[in-house]
C-alpha cells in the first residue's frame, strides 16, 4: 500500500533535512511548492491531494487528549505529523482537522532532543507512546523510512516502549531491526465486510493479520484494537469471524494488549459522514451524548458488545490484557466484571506489559 | 456620468420582465397600497435608462405595482443613467430595501444570490451579510442560497412568516413529496422550531433505516391515529407523535425508559420522592429529588427510602442488567 500525493508543498525552512531528501527521492516525479511557511487558511482548504512537509513548532509529546469522565490508558503522542488517507467513515481526523492533506514533520532532530528529555526527566515512569493518534503510525513509513529510526532508539530505552498502530500492511522495513521488545506493532481490527464499506483505503483484514504474523515472526509483540467496534446487522457473526481468524493467523501468548472501543464520534462528525460517504449505513444504530458529550452506542448495546468481544478473546489466553478505551467504571463492570480501580488502575495494568 | 434626474415616467415603459435589480418577495403589503391610495407616493422610484426609451426598475418595484393596480400615472421617478453597471444598480436596490424594511428571508436568500453573481464570496460574506443581519459565515450563506430550490408555496411561507428559515433549510436536502408530507404536519401541530427540526431529523433517519422516504415515515398507523384525533388537544397530541417518532429511532433508549418507569413504579417509592436517572442513562450518577414540610417528615422520607436502597429491586433498577 502506497501513498500517492499529486503534489508536495514543503516549507523551505526544512529543505536541508533527511527527511525531505527522503520524500523528494521517492516522489521525485511530483511537482513541488516550496513556500515560506505553510499558510494555515489555504491548509484548512486542502483536498487532499498534496503532501505537506513543515517545521513543527509546538509539543512532540503530548498526553493522549482523553476525554473527561471515562477512564483513559494515559498513552503519550508522539506527534510526527497529521492526516490519514486511508478514508474510513467515520475518522474523527474529518472533524478535528480542518485540512485533508497529509502533513509530516520535518525538524526531526527538534523532535529527537525533546524525546530524549522527555524520557530522561522522568526514568522511574513508564512511558507508552504511540504515533497513532493523528496519523496512521505507519501508512507513510514506506517513503519517511522513520520506523528504522524510532525502533533502534527505543530499544535502549528503559521503562518505554512504543506503540505503531495501523490499518495498513506496511511493516517491510521492521524486519531485522533490533527492537528490544520494545516496540510494540498494533492493528485496528474489523470485520472484512465493514472494512470494505467503512475503512475503504485500509488494508484488508487477511493483510493486516498477515502483517501481525510476520512481525510476531521477527520477534516483536503486538497488540490489536478492537476500535471502533460497529454494530451493523449480524456483528457478532462478524466479530467472531475475526477473533478466530486472529487465533488462527498470530500468537495469542505474545499480544501485549487489545482494546475494546465501540464507535464514538463528536456530534460535528455526523454532517460530514453524511456529506462525504452517503452509502454508510454508520450513522443507522441509535447513539445517545455521552458524558463528555460524544455520541456513543446506548450503554446496554455496548455492554453487550464487549461481553461478546472479551468473551471470545478471554479463550485465546487466560493473560490477554483486554481494557476498554475511554468507558466509565460502571460499564467496565458490567461489561467486564471488574473496574480498572481494583487493579491498580488502567494505566498501570497497561504499564505492567512494559519490560523493566 | 450624467447625474441623476427626476422625470415623469408612463408606466407602459418600464420593463416588468426586467428583474435583474429585484429583490422583494411576497405579497403587496396593504399598508402600502393604503399609503399611496391616500397621499400618494412619498419615496420615489429608482429606475435606470435602457434603449429604445425603455427603463429597468433599480428600487421601488412594489410601488410601481401598486401605481399601476391603482391606474396612477405617470410615475416621477429618479432615472439613473444607463451606463451604470448591473452591479452598481443591484448595490443601490439592496441598500435602498434594507434602509427601510426588514427583508424576508427569501429577499435575502435573493440578495446574496445576486450580489455572488458579480462579487467574490469573501466580499458577499462581509459586507452583505451583516447588511441583512445574517452572521458573516460561508456555511449560512450556503445554507440561504439552498433555500431557492424550495417550491413556490414553501418560498410563500418562508416569506410571510409561516415556515421559520431554519426548518426550511432542514427541508432543502428533501425530496419535495417528504418536503410537502413534513409541511402539513406542521401545519397541523404547532411545534416550536427546534421540535420540527428534531422532527426532520427523526423522519429521515428512520426512513434512511428502514428503507423508505421520511414520507412514508410519516404514515405509520400511530401517527395517522393521532392525525384523525380531532377531539384531543392538538398540544398533546402533538408531543405524542414526537415521542413516537423518538421511541422508533431509539428502541434501546426507550425500552430502557419504559423499564424504569415499570420497576420504579414496582418498588412503591415514598408519594413525594423521585428517583432520576442519569441522562441517557449515561455515567453512575443518579438523583434522589423529594419535597417535605419539616426536619421530622424528612428523616422519615429517608429512613424509608433507606430501607428500601437496600432491596434487591432497588438495585435491579439501578442497574442495566436486561442486556438483549
Amino acid at each position: 500500500m502506497t501513498y500517492l500525493p499529486k503534489r508536495l508543498v514543503i516549507e523551505a525552512a526544512v529543505a536541508d533535512t533527511a527527511l525531505v531528501r527522503r520524500i523528494l527521492d521517492c516522489y521525485s516525479r511530483l511537482p513541488v511548492d516550496w513556500v515560506e511557511r505553510l499558510d494555515a487558511e489555504e491548509s484548512a482548504l486542502g483536498d487532499g491531494q498534496a503532501l505537506e512537509v513543515a517545521g513543527f513548532r509546538g509539543r512532540f509529546i503530548k498526553v493522549c487528549p482523553g476525554t473527561r469522565s471515562y477512564l483513559c490508558c494515559g498513552y503519550q503522542i508522539l506527534h510526527l505529523g497529521t492526516q490519514c488517507s486511508l478514508g474510513c467513515t467515520y475518522c474523527i481526523l474529518q472533524a478535528y482537522l480542518s485540512g485533508r492533506n497529509l502533513r509530516l514533520f520535518a525538524n526531526l532532530d527538534d523532535m529527537w532532543l525533546e524525546l530524549m528529555e522527555h524520557l530522561r526527566s522522568s526514568p522511574r515512569k513508564v512511558h507508552r507512546l504511540g504515533t497513532g493518534e493523528f496519523m496512521d503510525s505507519l501508512l507513510l513509513d514506506p517513503v519517511t523510512r522513520l520506523s528504522r529510526e524510532l525502533i533502534p532508539f527505543f530499544a535502549d530505552q528503559p521503562r518505554a516502549v512504543l506503540e505503531l498502530k495501523t490499518k495498513t500492511a506496511n511493516v517491510e522495513l521492521l524486519e531485522g531491526l533490533s527492537h528490544g521488545g520494545r516496540t510494540i506493532v498494533a492493528w485496528s481490527l474489523n470485520p472484512q465486510d465493514l472494512i470494505q464499506s467503512e475503512e475503504p483505503g485500509a488494508a484488508g483484514l487477511e493483510a493486516r493479520l498477515e502483517a501481525a504474523r510476520r512481525c510476531q515472526e521477527w520477534g516483536y509483540r503486538l497488540a490489536f484494537h478492537f476500535d471502533p467496534l460497529i454494530a451493523c446487522p449480524g456483528w457478532q457473526q462478524g466479530y467472531t469471524e475475526v477473533v478466530n481468524r486472529l487465533a488462527a493467523t498470530v500468537d495469542p501468548e505474545r499480544i501485549a494488549w487489545i482494546s475494546l472501543g465501540t464507535l464514538r464520534f463528536m456530534p460535528a462528525l455526523k454532517e460530514i459522514i453524511r456529506r462525504r460517504h452517503t452509502g454508510s449505513a454508520l450513522l443507522h444504530e441509535e447513539f445517545v451524548p455521552g458524558l463528555d458529550g460524544k455520541l456513543r452506542y446506548f450503554r446496554d448495546l455496548r455492554v453487550e458488545m464487549y461481553r461478546h468481544l472479551s468473551t471470545l478473546l478471554r479463550r485465546l489466553s487466560r493473560d490477554l490484557l483486554i481494557y476498554l478505551c475511554m468507558e466509565s467504571e460502571d460499564i467496565w463492570r458490567e461489561a467486564l466484571g471488574f473496574s480498572p480501580a481494583e487493579r491498580g488502575g488502567l494505566s498501570a495494568m497497561l504499564d505492567s506489559r512494559v519490560p523493566s | 456620468m450624467a447625474e441623476p434626474h427626476l422625470e415623469p415616467i408612463p408606466l407602459a415603459a418600464i420593463d416588468w420582465q426586467d428583474t435583474s435589480c429585484l429583490i422583494t418577495y411576497g405579497p403587496l403589503p396593504d399598508t402600502l397600497r393604503r399609503s399611496i391610495q391616500a397621499v400618494g407616493l412619498l419615496q420615489i422610484p429608482l429606475l435606470q435608462g435602457r434603449q429604445h426609451g425603455r427603463f429597468r426598475i433599480v428600487a421601488g418595484s412594489r410601488r410601481l405595482l401598486i401605481c399601476r393596480e391603482l391606474g396612477l400615472e405617470p410615475v416621477t421617478c429618479q432615472i439613473l443613467h444607463e451606463s451604470l453597471s448591473p452591479e452598481a444598480c443591484l448595490r443601490l436596490a439592496v441598500y435602498d430595501n434594507v434602509a427601510t424594511r426588514v427583508l424576508n428571508p427569501v429577499e435575502k436568500s435573493l440578495v446574496l444570490a445576486k450580489m455572488l453573481a458579480s462579487l467574490p464570496r469573501p466580499q458577499v460574506i462581509g459586507e452583505f451579510m451583516p447588511l441583512l443581519d445574517l452572521e458573516p459565515s460561508s456555511k449560512l450563506l450556503s445554507r440561504y442560497l439552498e433555500l431557492q430550490r424550495l417550491e413556490k408555496d414553501m418560498l410563500d411561507a418562508l416569506a410571510d412568516g409561516t415556515l421559520h428559515e431554519r426548518t426550511a433549510s432542514a427541508l432543502v436536502p428533501l425530496a419535495p413529496s417528504d418536503r410537502r408530507a413534513l409541511s402539513a404536519l406542521f401545519g397541523e401541530f404547532s411545534f416550536s422550531v427546534s421540535v420540527q427540526e428534531e422532527i426532520i431529523e427523526l423522519a429521515v433517519e428512520i426512513g434512511r433505516r428502514e428503507g423508505m422516504a421520511p414520507a412514508e415515515v410519516l404514515k405509520a398507523d400511530a401517527i395517522a391515529a393521532l392525525r384523525r384525533e380531532q377531539k384531543r388537544p392538538a398540544r398533546h397530541r402533538a408531543e405524542e407523535i414526537r415521542r413516537y417518532l423518538q421511541g422508533r429511532r431509539t428502541p434501546r433508549l426507550t425500552a430502557r425508559w419504559e423499564r424504569f418507569l415499570r420497576e420504579t413504579q414496582e418498588l412503591g417509592l415514598p408519594s413525594h420522592v423521585r428517583l432520576v436517572p442519569p441522562p441517557y442513562f449515561e455515567g453512575p450518577h443518579w438523583r434522589l429529588e423529594c419535597t417535605f414540610q419539616s426536619g421530622k417528615d424528612l428523616a422519615r422520607v429517608l429512613q424509608a427510602v433507606a430501607v428500601m436502597a437496600e432491596q434487591p429491586e432497588f438495585q435491579t433498577v439501578l442497574e442495566g442488567h436486561s442486556i438483549s
